[in-house]
């Protein structure tokens, strides 16, 4: 009776935290995110009119005021950047196509992050004057040029190199089926479909591009570890450019099955 | 003897001289800059080479693929399989993929890096 009342006392505890736990995906943590930036906004502004008046009238007013302002800044600059990890941390746990093993590796890297300006946010707050906030501030800006912008670019990428990979496979399978029924077909012998197996291998050579897109565009994101000298952003937006490309050869070899397809359901000699 | 006879009168007087001596170095400052500008256009065109071969390094050249026009659907002599359910699942799984591949986004526009200033300075 005991061990029965305690199970349902613990239920009635676990049961709204898992539940909140389910709800937690990606559509919240951006509208977390979005939410977080404004108070951002808003408190740049409140620094900007608060560093202006601080460096006019250089009062000691003035002066705690900016460290006021300048703390709240750097503090939902802080909470803003953090909540844009967590938001891209849901979205590659949402994108198909990438297995188990690397999203365990970027949620690592990405955790790792998220905790680093929760650390930095509190740290913050520990800072005695105006210098030593400035000098404590500016260290969010190291850490974010040399570790977490490469990282962002680098889900980014994932994401999407992730969407294209799950379309493939999804086409890939459609051949393979494709494949056994024309095997079928041609053991009947009730229909030619030596064009239909020619065109499929053209198809088969779309997907081949399509490798050889993703390559170029992942190629070209190892740049951005290499070269830190270069923009990260623009590097990039080269490679997003290889997976437009990657994309469009999907679509021809989706639309080449289905003029297999077609030439399957025509009748021989009067295609 | 010799006969010495000079044109006293063809003669230049000496600034007049240094006046005719002066449209050379024009041409040599003019020629110059233009020499100067070729230069730089020269430079120019070297450094875009290099960063556009900078930025298609370590990748094989692979050829652009082109958008192919649409079927139009009607099969006027259908084949035996033309109601096959096996390729009409197949042809009904390729039009889900169609439209997914239509509505992929493949900017992430909502999903750029925020816009942060990192100077905090006074």
């Amino acid at each position: 009776m005991f061990k029965k009342l305690a199970l349902i006392i613990l239920l009635n505890f676990l049961l709204p935290i898992s539940v909140l736990a389910q709800d937690f995906n990606f559509d919240r943590a951006f509208s977390d995110y979005l939410y977080n930036f404004d108070l951002y906004r808003q408190a740049y502004q409140e620094y900007i009119s608060a560093k202006e008046a601080y460096l006019r009238y250089k009062t000691l007013t003035s002066k705690t005021n900016a460290m006021e302002k300048t703390l709240k800044m750097v503090q939902t600059r802080d909470e803003a950047l953090r909540t844009y990890l967590i938001a891209l941390k849901m979205k590659l746990g949402e994108t198909e196509g990438i297995s188990p093993a690397e999203k365990n590796v970027f949620n690592l890297k990405l955790d790792n992050e998220v905790n680093w300006y929760f650390t930095h946010k509190e740290e913050l707050s520990s800072a005695g004057s105006l210098e030593d906030l400035v000098e404590l501030a500016n260290k969010a800006e190291e850490r974010y040029q040399q570790e977490t912008e490469i990282l962002i670019y680098q889900t980014l990428h994932k994401i999407l190199v992730g969407k294209e990979n799950n379309l493939a496979e999804k086409i890939n399978t459609q051949i393979a089926v494709l494949k056994e029924k024309l095997k079928e077909i041609k053991e009947r012998g009730d229909k030619n479909v030596s064009l239909a197996e020619r065109w499929l291998l053209e198809t088969e050579n779309r997907l081949l591009r399509f490798e050889e897109k993703i390559l170029a565009s992942q190629e070209k994101m190892e740049r951005m570890e290499k070269g830190s000298w270069e923009d990260k952003g623009q590097i990039y937006k080269e490679s997003q450019l290889n997976l437009q490309e990657a994309h469009q050869y999907l679509k021809e070899a989706n639309r080449y099955l289905k003029e297999i397809i077609r030439e399957v359901k025509t009748a021989d000699g009067k295609y | 003897m010799e006969n010495i006879n000079q044109d006293f009168e063809n003669i230049l007087p000496a600034e007049e001289k240094l006046k005719k001596k002066a449209p050379p170095r024009k041409i040599i400052f003019f020629g110059g800059l233009l020499l100067l500008f070729f230069l730089i256009l020269i430079l120019i065109a070297i450094f875009l080479n290099l960063r556009q071969r900078r930025s298609f390094s370590g990748t094989s050249p692979t050829p652009t693929p082109t958008p192919t026009p649409t079927l139009a659907e009607e099969i006027t002599n259908p084949s035996f399989y033309a109601t096959d359910s096996g390729i009409l699942k197949i042809e009904e799984e390729l039009k889900k993929i169609e439209e997914e591949l239509d509505s992929t986004d493949l900017k992430q526009a909502s999903l750029s890096p925020p816009l942060l200033d990192w100077q905090v300075k006074f």
